[in-house]
């Protein structure tokens, strides 16, 4: 059974802070060179995922779109090698995606006929909806972080606040960051799963809160490190017994719930662990940061 | 034992089976004459069963123009009939929100007395723009303008509501979504081409005179023109861009109130243009399709090819009459969506309201089939407005069976992990754990049904994870209970300040998640809605059954009080 250690949190602060400001800046300077992969759904364009019951070339199917004037951006095989799934992606800056899609089924029809192959899926997103999409959201993500900001001053006290949005930025930068270094495709699904962390990044925070005051009435002549660190150490052992729980179903889900939701997991994944870090790690102790810092200014 | 644990447990056992009865249609084939009291199974998003779904926009620039094209027009024939000549002006439309058309009036000294008839006549579509010398300019009414935007969303929504139920599908979902877009989602569909074709046509069908003082040949000439001046047909473009262009392009050489429209040849198999027709028709049109009463199949037994028969209401059987009378020998063209289906001479006045448009060439059946279609479009109503896909994805069947397979299986095995970890970690509490987490993934499933929410595969993430976060509430107050036992309290008491103390923190984790979750429903269209929705219930079921639940199973655990020690 799990005793009560006592361990400094607080006093690791500066040095996870020091990690963390590392791994944000990182991320920014990724952000202005290499740049998000947006998927289909921000970047606008057609995406086609085609299946064929007998074996295709990659470059086979390459030649034949560039030969028939398919406006092919990008063409990748899904999955193995023996499934003959692949991912067409096409960009046209003007004109009508639509007819571009149809091209590709027709030039297909024309080369394999119709029973040779199967369109699996076909997502076409228009330029203006696509760049909607993307403010939007953005804007889902902002209004998240200020509904949790201000339920937080509300529930407990404005100088828990400012830890928990920090982590919450931190875990949110951070995953983008992965994001962008495995060039992986920011979707729709992907800002799914960044909401759905926010949502349980903090719900690790609020319940160690909730401890920070329960210790605040109880023993009301400690001070506020003393009081953090006791509540982090006795909350220490739920901390790691629940992220292990989320954490093992997003890794068996990575590894075997399919490609259709492999980048949602992979997401969830960072995410749970950046969570749990942010937690102790950031959002608490900056708790005790703040309130030296506020006390010291009036002082 | 707790006061009130009677009705709760009596409360749960209900819930249990109401819950069971929800999802048993789900899970067993019941024959449809069953008298199970229900019958409606989980929907599957989209992306599960494969379907359409698509985002469809109003291009509202050019309902204005056309709106002040046609006001121009009545306008100048209010003022005849109050003995004002006038003549139709130009179109102006720098400001696309807001398009102006004059009216030239043959008497400047007219110009306070049209003024004032204009006025009288049409105060609320029209507000005056410019007033000099014997121009008059309008623009549409700011208010309505609003109309236009609010009649237009609805009717469109109706129009194609009544093509998809032509159409048949089952459990089709159309709704709008801000004041300019169209959501229409069709699960299950398997002619997508169809559908798509169906849907977005605008059907918008015009009877227009055609202008046959300008020879062909110089009509041919102008379009060479235009194609010098680089006013050409790309591949990918839209059609009807194309012939605004043309219009533009040539405005200085076409007389006024006609401009140029094509009849179109396709080749059916390639979809590839392979005959164009300039024609030159009037600007607005003296009768359209919303004065038809009924468009159906017919056969002309002479040739055996189908034509569509069109039969006019009162109304438009009396224009008929009226314009074919005073048009004998001038041409009639049947413009349907901007091309010209067939421009049969006017042989001379047309009474008793009928009329019909015959199909290009192709096979009996592909013309059969195109004649159900317009058939089933004009009907149904043409759109008021022209809509453009702005987003449209398609899933195919397959993908989708493959995709549930894979997550459901994935799910499993996670849940079977946590759930084997706790009884494992908290012993008989942790089997109480996972009776509450069963119970979780029960009233989740259910209360979708019942709610009539979809399922898509983020959905079925969504309740891997809810059961993933489900047992944080069972491991707060677990973890405070073995707190309360180390601090020396009595097993009936710790479990009663475990659950006491635990309530909050329980509470406030769910609901900032329900926060993130709120904003993702606002956010979210199709499959992450879906997500979002899976969710919040998870949420709440969350929040009774690892709560309220867990309490119950361990009052009825724990009896009078009187066990010594606790399996934790």
């Amino acid at each position: 059974m799990a005793t009560t250690r006592n361990v400094n949190y607080v006093g690791m602060f500066k040095v996870a802070g020091l990690g963390s400001l590392l791994l944000i800046v990182g991320t920014v300077i990724l952000f202005f060179t290499k740049g998000i992969n947006y998927g289909v759904d921000f970047r606008g364009g057609v995406e086609v995922m085609v299946k064929f019951s007998e074996k295709v070339e990659l470059s086979e199917l390459r030649e034949l779109m560039k030969n028939n004037q398919v406006p092919l951006s990008q063409l990748q095989s899904i999955g193995d090698e023996a499934q003959n799934e692949f991912l067409l992606k096409l960009e046209s800056d003007k004109g009508d995606l639509n007819a571009v899609s149809n091209q590709v089924s027709s030039v297909l029809t024309t080369e394999f006929g119709e029973a040779k192959f199967e369109i699996l899926k076909n997502d076409i997103v228009g330029p203006k909806a696509g760049s909607e999409l993307r403010t939007s959201a953005f804007k889902a993500l902002a209004w998240a972080i200020l509904a949790i900001m201000i339920y937080l001053a509300l529930r407990f006290d404005y100088k828990f606040a400012p830890g928990a949005i920090a982590a919450l930025i931190h875990d949110v930068t951070i995953i983008i960051g992965a994001f962008i270094l495995t060039q992986k495709e920011f979707s729709l699904q992907i800002v799914a799963a960044l909401l759905a962390i926010i949502g349980y990044s903090v719900n690790d925070t609020v319940v160690i809160y909730d401890r920070v005051r329960e210790i605040e009435t109880t023993h009301p002549h400690l001070s506020t490190t003393e009081v953090i660190n006791r509540a982090l150490n006795e909350t220490m052992s739920r901390t790691i017994i629940t992220s292990m729980t989320v954490l093992g179903v997003s890794v068996v889900m990575l590894v075997w719930g399919g490609s259709v939701i492999h980048d949602f997991f992979f997401a969830m994944t960072i995410g749970v662990i950046l969570g749990v870090y942010s937690t102790i790690f950031i959002a608490i102790p900056m708790t005790a940061f703040y309130e030296k810092f506020s006390t010291k200014k009036t002082a | 034992m707790a006061k009130g644990w009677l009705f709760r447990l009596s409360l749960l056992t209900v819930l249990v089976l109401a819950s069971l009865m929800a999802i048993a249609p789900t899970f067993f084939n019941l024959k449809q004459e069953s008298s199970f009291p229900v019958k409606s199974k989980i929907n599957l998003g989209l992306d599960l069963q494969g379907g359409l779904y698509m985002v469809l926009g109003i291009d509202f620039n050019k309902v204005y123009r056309e709106e002040v094209i046609s006001y121009a027009r009545k306008a100048v024939a209010t003022l005849k009939d109050s003995g004002i000549e006038s003549t139709v002006g130009t179109l102006e439309a720098t400001d696309p929100m807001d398009p102006r058309h004059s009216i030239i009036l043959t008497k400047e000294t007219d110009r306070e007395l049209a003024k004032e008839k204009l006025r009288e006549f049409y105060n609320y579509p029209l507000r005056l723009t410019l007033d000099e010398g014997n121009t008059l300019q309008y623009g549409l009414g700011r208010d309505y303008l609003r109309e236009i935007e609010d009649t237009a969303l609805s009717k469109s929504i109706e129009v194609i509501r009544n093509r998809i139920d032509e159409f048949g599908v089952t459990e089709p979902e159309i709704i709008s979504q801000g004041t300019d877009r169209i959501v229409v989602q069709l699960p299950g569909v398997k002619d997508i081409t169809r559908a798509k074709d169906l849907i977005g046509r605008t059907a918008k069908l015009e009877f227009k005179f055609v202008n046959d003082e300008i020879s062909p040949a110089t009509l041919n000439e102008w379009l060479e023109k235009a194609k010098k001046a680089g006013v050409e047909y790309k591949k990918g473009e839209r059609w009807s861009d194309y012939i605004s262009e043309i219009n533009k392009n040539l405005v200085n050489d076409l007389p006024k109130g006609y401009e140029i429209a094509f009849s179109k040849t396709l080749n059916k198999n390639t979809n590839v243009v392979t005959d164009l027709e300039p024609y030159l028709v009037e600007v607005g049109a003296p009768l359209t399709g919303e004065e038809l009463q009924e468009a159906i199949v017919r056969i002309d037994q002479q040739q055996n090819r189908p034509y569509v028969g069109l039969e006019f209401k009162p109304q438009g059987a009396k224009i008929f009459e009226e314009i074919t009378g005073a048009n004998i020998g001038k041409r009639l063209a049947i413009v349907l969506d901007g091309n010209v289906y067939s421009a049969p001479v006017v042989q001379g006045r047309i009474a008793g309201g009928s009329a019909q448009i015959t199909l290009g060439a192709g096979d009996y059946n592909s013309t059969m089939m195109e004649a159900r279609d317009l058939a089933l479009v004009l009907r149904a109503g043409a759109l008021p407005v022209e809509l453009v896909f702005e987003e449209q994805r398609v899933v195919g069947p397959s993908l989708g069976a493959d995709a549930i397979e894979r997550a459901q299986m994935a799910a499993l095995v996670g849940a079977f992990l946590v759930l084997s970890f706790m009884c494992f970690y908290y012993k008989m509490s942790g089997l109480i754990a996972t009776v509450t987490i069963v119970l979780n993934v029960l009233f989740t499933l259910s209360s979708l049904i019942l709610v009539g929410a979809t399922l898509s595969l983020p959905g079925i993430a969504g309740i891997a994870l809810t059961v993933g976060m489900a047992v944080d509430g069972n491991i707060l107050i677990y973890e405070r209970i073995r707190e309360e036992l180390r601090a020396g309290m009595t097993p009936f008491e710790a479990v009663r300040t475990g659950f006491e103390k635990a309530f909050w923190a329980i509470a406030d984790a769910n609901i900032t998640t329900a926060l993130a979750g709120l904003c993702l429903l606002n956010f979210g269209t199709g499959p992450v809605r879906g997500f979002a929705v899976t969710l919040l219930i998870g949420i709440c079921t969350t929040v009774y059954t690892s709560y309220f639940v867990s309490k119950v199973l361990f009052e009825i655990y724990l009896g009078q009080g009187s066990k010594k020690s606790l399996s934790i």
